[in-house]
């Protein structure tokens, strides 16, 4: 009887995980900023040789969370879990390299807009029919599950406050799944699993300088802007956040950054 | 005495379990020099291994890797005991409000995929504002799915004790309690250990479902390190050793607890 009271305890306390309040309360509160991010998207996200956290977007949680005066506390859910919204508390700040998309806008908001990323092709180095976005109908393209790439083969993305996008293809078998078993697919042959992957400009380049089966054709697709993502509900937040990240940007913070990880200033008309 | 229960001569007994060990030898070395065949880089596991062992604590402070499965199979399984023993009582209670209750909870969890449930936990329930942390939801959807299962292998051992057992405690004027626990019970566990260990064996593999929840088990780190460094064969290979050397020692246990139960009907000669 005693082991089941304590292990009731135990579940109890667990369960205490969630945290009620608002955003900006809450960390102001505990003093530890809770940022979501992807574990295997180098080079914004990954795991390294110290079984630590690294990365773009790690970079800047930590300028940020250093910002605010606070520690960071960093996690790792599925893609899915993020983009669905409805944190309840669970998490503060998403960090993750979300472009923010009319559907994504329904449940969560987009405070500061921290990168740009052009959107690219890329195909197997043997492949010599695919050369520009107009040559992917009828083809078999791979995206991350849930991104923005999978919309823009759908012809359904729209980026607020952007221009409506141009699809110069019909009928693509878009095919969601890991953005980097995708890469690994199509780097199996041209048309073995995939013929082309779309992906953002800086993830194909780190993928195709380490895997020479790869190569980036044709013009950049279009320009996404990626922004941090909160909870809806919390306006002094997202003031915060919005009014924060400009300070990191004015002060060329993330732009330092920036040129760390990709020797150029991904961060510059991030407006 | 029926005819498999023959006691055979020792000579033959020990001829049969050095066969068996070699033929494992043979096997393992098979499968060894197959792996040798597809030329890992062996370094690189070595580099991981501490980290999937968890052997080390993840950046956050807690545990990780192979230390992380175990700590949430073991505590799904006592809870999933805990469920059982309860819902098996209610199966085979003349009550007709605990039977429904039971044979509902049975079917519902046995009906539906686990990966639904851990989903349904974790994303799905924030919705309607219950938040739960990624290990508690980790740990209520295992033992509530392996709580139905383990429910059915305990009340079919309890039916399998021929009913003359309870007739002659009863007889004997033997108090309720003796009668469930000292006639009932070992005879029940004699048949229940075996089914409810490979219950155990297979949840320690299921429990790598937590990982969408960002939970860094086993099969987390095995994924996002081959993700980010292209070592799938590695890391895949040593995950999947990893988790086979542990359903081993749980095989062994099982082992062990069925030897003790089958005392009473043991014969010379079983192995």
């Amino acid at each position: 009887m005693k082991t089941l009271f304590t292990c009731l305890l135990l579940l109890i306390a667990l369960t205490g995980e969630a945290r009620a309040g608002t955003t900006l309360d809450r960390v102001r509160r505990t003093g530890v900023l809770t940022d979501v991010l992807l574990d295997s998207y180098p080079p914004f996200g990954f795991i390294d040789a110290n079984n630590e956290l690294a990365g773009f977007d790690v970079d800047v949680a930590r300028a940020f969370a250093a910002r605010l005066g606070v520690k960071l506390n960093l996690q790792t859910p599925a893609w899915e879990a993020i983009v669905s919204g409805h944190w309840q508390g669970r998490w503060d700040v998403c960090i993750c390299s979300m472009s923010p998309t009319r559907e994504r806008a329904q449940v969560l908001d987009f405070p500061a807009v921290y990168y740009n990323s052009p959107a690219v092709l890329t195909v197997h180095r043997d492949d010599a029919a695919i050369k520009g976005p107009a040559d992917l109908t009828g083809k078999r393209v791979g995206v991350g599950i849930g991104s923005s790439y999978e919309k823009y083969l759908g012809k359904e993305l729209v980026i607020p406050g952007a221009p409506p996008l141009v699809y110069p293809f019909h009928d693509v078998m878009v095919i969601p799944g890991d953005e980097s078993i995708n890469f690994r697919n199509l780097a199996l042959g041209p048309g073995v699993r995939l013929d082309a992957v779309v992906s953002d400009l800086a993830t194909a380049r780190t993928i195709s300088e380490a895997n020479h089966a790869l190569k980036i054709v044709g013009p950049v697709l279009y320009s996404e802007p990626n922004a941090v993502a909160t909870e809806q509900g919390d306006a002094d937040w997202d003031r915060t956040v919005a009014h924060t990240f400009e300070e990191l940007r004015q002060d060329g913070t993330l732009a330092k950054i920036s040129r760390k990880w990709f020797a150029t200033d991904i961060t510059a008309d991030g407006h | 005495m029926a005819i498999e229960d023959v006691p055979l001569p020792a000579a033959t007994t020990r001829r049969f379990r050095q066969r068996v060990w070699l033929t494992w030898a043979v096997l393992a070395l098979l499968l060894a020099a197959g792996a040798h065949e597809l030329h890992l880089d062996f370094p690189y596991i070595a580099q991981k291994l501490p980290f999937l062992l968890g052997l080390k604590l993840s950046p956050d402070g807690f545990i990780q890797g192979a230390a992380l499965t175990i700590f949430v199979t073991v505590c799904s399984m006592f809870c999933a005991l805990l469920v059982a023993v309860v819902t098996a009582t209610g199966r085979l209670s003349k009550n007709p409000l605990a039977f429904a209750i039971a044979t509902f909870y049975a079917s519902l969890f046995r009906g539906t995929p686990l990966l639904v449930q851990v989903l349904i936990i974790y994303l799905a329930l924030p919705q309607i504002g219950v938040v739960l942390g990624a290990l508690s939801s980790g740990l209520i959807a295992l033992s509530l799915n392996y709580g139905a299962y383990l429910a059915e292998t305990i009340r079919s051992g309890v039916m399998a004790v021929p009913a003359g057992q309870r007739e002659a405690a009863m007889a004997l004027a033997l108090p309720r309690w003796v009668i469930t626990w000292k006639v009932i019970a070992p005879q029940a566990l004699r048949l229940i250990i075996p089914p409810a260990g490979a219950l155990f064996v297979s949840m320690l593999k299921d429990s790598s479902l937590v990982s969408i929840m960002g939970l860094w088990e086993l099969n987390f780190l095995a994924q996002s390190y081959a993700r980010t460094s292209y070592h799938y064969m590695e890391m895949l290979i040593a995950a999947a050793l990893i988790y086979w050397s542990l359903s081993i020692v749980f095989e062994l246990v099982q082992l062990r607890l069925e030897r003790h139960f089958g005392k009473g009907v043991a014969v010379a000669g079983a192995r």
